[in-house]
């Protein structure tokens, strides 16, 4: 089916809600879905990939800081998607970053990894210089870049395989974050390097991308809009004859 | 920095958050010229929009469809009507309603077969369709069926109806919705963000309602032409002057004002920027004369305005009463500089709250320069954003010098958390629930923003005990549900016209008051109350006409000069000053 933009997102804030999902959080996370779709980079696909496990999530297991000094901050994400909480965890390191010019975040273990993009759009909009680096597969070894300019709310994106897998290649499902205050940090490949690219998307393609969507909608998948509704219903309350009244109104207006 | 803001950084005299925001204060707020049916209109005929009848296909009963196009120098628009038979039993102002007198669309660009028929199938149906990308605005009205049938008998018996139910009930339809930005798949806001005619904050809705007051002259010639083609007569120029577009609002509106507290801080800046502005103007007798036809013109106004609520009867009642003394004043203070800064004040210790916040509407009426260029600075980008490296002993600083009134409240009382809002699974409708007697409190909406300052208040105290140089993201990393009221509370406390000072949950609030908010911005007059949280207004009503518009006016000012409109033929009569000639203060039954 096609959806608005606005239409998509507040599904998603109120099907959030549904799971259990603080206030900010349903909105931080309802904005990456949304923000990821409407950039074409199927948001709604990578929520419907995660969403048994977000069922599941333990609500009350939250990122822990596991070390911090001034520039520098690991935590742990609890295996949980970054839907939940993790907007907080980046932003200890714009904090860090505008602090000391530089910061490095690392966020191990924690899923749906894509959708972060979303929340970094605003830090970059709040005029940070972002780098985000994950490893999506082992087999072979693939690694996706994220880059931002600081007040550009539309990243970089590059996904490539690497040709020679070092020995150790331990499975990696955490993200890393570089912010800086005021140096770009923009995701190049150089030419001697033995990579091959998978993907690239320029910030001019994704922005045509939320043209695009804006003038034409977004196409949604029925039943994923469907299981959205039935999370999002989870927030309403069951009407009654007593309940009517309480919206104050009549329930005929023939005069 | 937007001009706008330039303005107000330069103007010291703005009145403070804590006067502004009251909800009491905001309930008593009426339409300014600032108002989006006045900025519409002006827009409109400062840039010779042009409105023509496409199609006009109604059958006797008024049923069909009707497309008018709306030509601007940037755009081609659309609105497309559908008048459909209802049921009486299914005529109901709700959201829970199914199906309407008439439906209909605004839409961008041209409208051929294929979309016609994708909108027949769907604009009827409302929130239960699937609505085309390019439709920005989806409505629906009622009829109000004693004016109809007043109406059509009058013009098919060859003369008109009598101005008077035009002045009990100021319309012949009433709107229960008007949807913008994406509701149920039409076009998002985000859209109009570079387009000249609609990136106004709901002016694309306001055409919309302009074009169906249009729609509903029409209809109602057609009617009286197919039952009488020999006697039946047009509507008088006057009548359809004095005919508005009524609108029927519930809860619903009260989430929007607290879930766009940047916009509504907009919203309220350039308010109160124009109010200072014109404060500041050093007035002529000119200017003096013209307040008080104004006075006058508003005196008679709210003297013909009819309601059954006794409590809104009574408001208006304590305004006409008041306004002979504000006459008085004007006629008898000598000419100042600061005259106006003295009438304000004046009235501050004398009036009521309605009546102040005419005074102040009517102080504003006076000076379209500067005051128009507000006009263009209603719109804003919204983004509640977090500042993580804010030491968490400032933020505990803002929250005690801005949020005072939020820390003031008891929540634990009774009457403190007498009430909570929700919405009823029962096609989403917000609804207020009595927390103690009432099921649902658990899914409640968080939209009570007093208790939760006060939440967020205790808990940071308690962590800054522990860890006084705290940042505000060490101390959400340890507590996250708060995340959402710091980061609106660090972006409120730059834009302090954002929250409303009340506590949502208490007993005495009136819900009213928050649909007045909005409400007045959107322009509307003849507020009449259903119950204390349900009301029915009329918008457009004494608003130039299409062929007005069409016929491209030159005396812009005379035609923007509509607001606070009288009964046809009951003007304001020079040389009485303090009485208007109306003796309709009464009950109407209407």
């Amino acid at each position: 089916m096609n959806v608005s933009y606005n239409e998509l997102q507040g599904l998603c804030r109120k099907a959030f809600s549904g799971i259990g999902f603080e206030e900010g959080d349903a909105a931080d996370a309802a904005d990456m879905v949304a923000w990821m779709q409407c950039h074409g980079l199927h948001g709604v696909e990578q929520l419907n990939r995660g969403l048994d496990f977000l069922l599941e999530e333990d609500p009350e297991a939250l990122p822990r800081v596991i070390y911090q000094d001034g520039d520098l901050a690991v935590l742990d994400g609890q295996s949980q998607s970054v839907l939940r909480s993790i907007s907080l965890a980046t932003e200890l390191g714009f904090a860090k970053a505008r602090a000391r010019g530089l910061s490095v975040v690392k966020i191990r273990r924690c899923h749906n990894r894509q959708l972060i993009m979303g929340y970094l759009s605003r830090l970059a909009g709040r005029g940070m210089n972002i780098t985000a680096f994950w490893r999506n597969a082992q087999i072979p070894l693939t690694e996706q870049v994220v880059g931002f300019r600081a007040g550009h709310a539309t990243p970089e994106v590059r996904v490539y395989a690497v040709r020679e897998v070092p020995e150790e290649n331990e499975p990696n499902d955490g993200i890393t974050l570089v912010m800086a205050n005021h140096v770009e940090l923009l995701p190049s490949l150089g030419a001697d390097h033995d990579l091959d690219l998978l993907a690239h998307h320029p910030e001019s393609e994704l922005l045509a991308c939320r043209q695009q969507a804006l003038a034409d909608g977004i196409q949604v998948d029925d039943a994923i809009w469907a299981r959205l509704k039935t999370l999002a219903h989870r927030i309403l309350v069951e009407s009654s004859e007593a309940s009517r009244d309480g919206a104050g109104a009549g329930i005929n207006d023939n005069d | 920095m937007t001009e706008a803001d330039r303005l107000s950084a330069a103007l010291p005299g703005l009145r403070p958050a804590d006067e502004v925001m009251r909800l009491e204060r905001l309930g008593s707020l009426h339409a300014t010229r600032l108002s989006f049916v006045r900025t519409l209109v002006r827009q409109m005929a400062r840039q010779r929009w042009r409105i023509s009848r496409e199609r006009f296909d109604l059958d006797a009963n008024g049923h069909g469809t009707a497309i008018y196009r709306l030509q601007t120098p940037h755009g081609r628009y659309h609105g497309v009507m559908f008048a459909q038979p209802l049921e009486d039993t299914q005529r109901s102002d709700r959201v829970i309603a199914e199906a309407w007198d008439v439906t209909f669309g605004l839409v961008e660009g041209d409208v051929d077969d294929s979309l016609l028929a994708q909108m027949a199938a769907n604009v009827p149906l409302q929130e239960a369709g699937r609505q085309h990308p390019r439709v920005l605005v989806l409505s629906r009205a009622n009829k109000s069926l004693r004016n109809f049938a007043h109406f059509v008998e009058a013009l098919a018996a060859g003369h008109q109806p009598d101005p008077a139910w035009l002045t009990w009930v100021g319309y012949l339809y009433r709107t229960t919705a008007v949807y913008g930005n994406g509701k149920f798949g039409i076009a998002d806001f985000a859209r109009l963000h570079d387009n000249p005619d609609f990136r106004r904050p709901f002016s694309a809705q306001m055409a919309g309602v302009y074009l169906l007051r249009h729609f509903s002259i029409e209809q109602v010639e057609h009617l009286a032409a197919c039952r009488a083609p020999d006697t039946a007569c047009g509507l008088a120029t006057e009548l359809r002057r004095y005919l508005g577009i009524g609108n029927s609002t519930g809860l619903g509106m009260a989430p929007f004002l607290i879930n766009h507290p940047q916009l509504i801080a907009q919203w309220i800046a350039q308010r109160e920027t124009a109010l200072a502005l014109a404060m500041r103007q050093v007035p002529d007798e000119t200017d003096r004369q013209r307040l008080i036809d104004l006075t006058r013109r508003a005196m008679c106004h709210f003297e013909q305005t009819v309601t059954e609520d006794a409590d809104q009867r009574e408001r208006n009642a304590a305004t006409v009463a008041a306004l002979p003394d504000v006459l008085n004043w004007l006629a008898n203070v000598p000419l100042a500089a600061d005259l106006w800064w003295q009438l304000v004040e004046w009235g501050a210790r004398t009036l009521s709250l309605e009546a102040q916040e005419l005074v102040n509407t009517l102080l504003i009426e006076l000076y379209p320069d500067p005051i128009d260029s507000l006009e263009d600075h209603m719109g804003v980008t919204e983004n509640l954003d977090l500042a993580p490296d804010m030491p968490l002993m400032h933020l505990r600083q803002l929250i005690e010098t801005h949020y005072g009134w939020a820390l003031a409240h008891d929540y634990e009382s009774v009457e403190g958390a007498w009430w909570f809002w929700y919405r009823s699974a029962e096609k989403e409708e917000p609804r207020l629930g009595q927390r103690h007697l009432e099921a649902g409190a658990e899914k409640e909406m968080p939209i009570a923003i007093g208790p939760r300052v006060a939440r967020t208040h205790h808990a940071i105290r308690a962590f800054l005990d522990e860890r006084p140089r705290a940042s505000v993201v060490d101390f959400l990393l340890e507590h996250p549900r708060h995340k959402e009221i710091v980061r609106r509370i660090q972006t409120l406390v730059k834009a302090p016209y954002g929250d409303i000072h009340a506590n949502l949950w208490h007993r005495d609030m009136k819900p009213m008051h928050l649909l007045r908010t909005k409400l007045s911005f959107f322009g509307a007059s003849r507020f009449d109350p259903k119950s204390d949280r349900w009301v029915r207004i009329t918008l457009f009503q004494g608003a130039p006409l299409v062929e007005e518009l069409n016929a491209e006016p030159v005396d812009l000012g005379t035609f923007d000069d509509w607001s606070f409109p009288l009964e046809p033929g009951m003007p304001a009569r020079d040389g009485a000053p303090f009485a208007c000639l109306s003796s309709r203060s009464g009950v109407m039954v209407k």
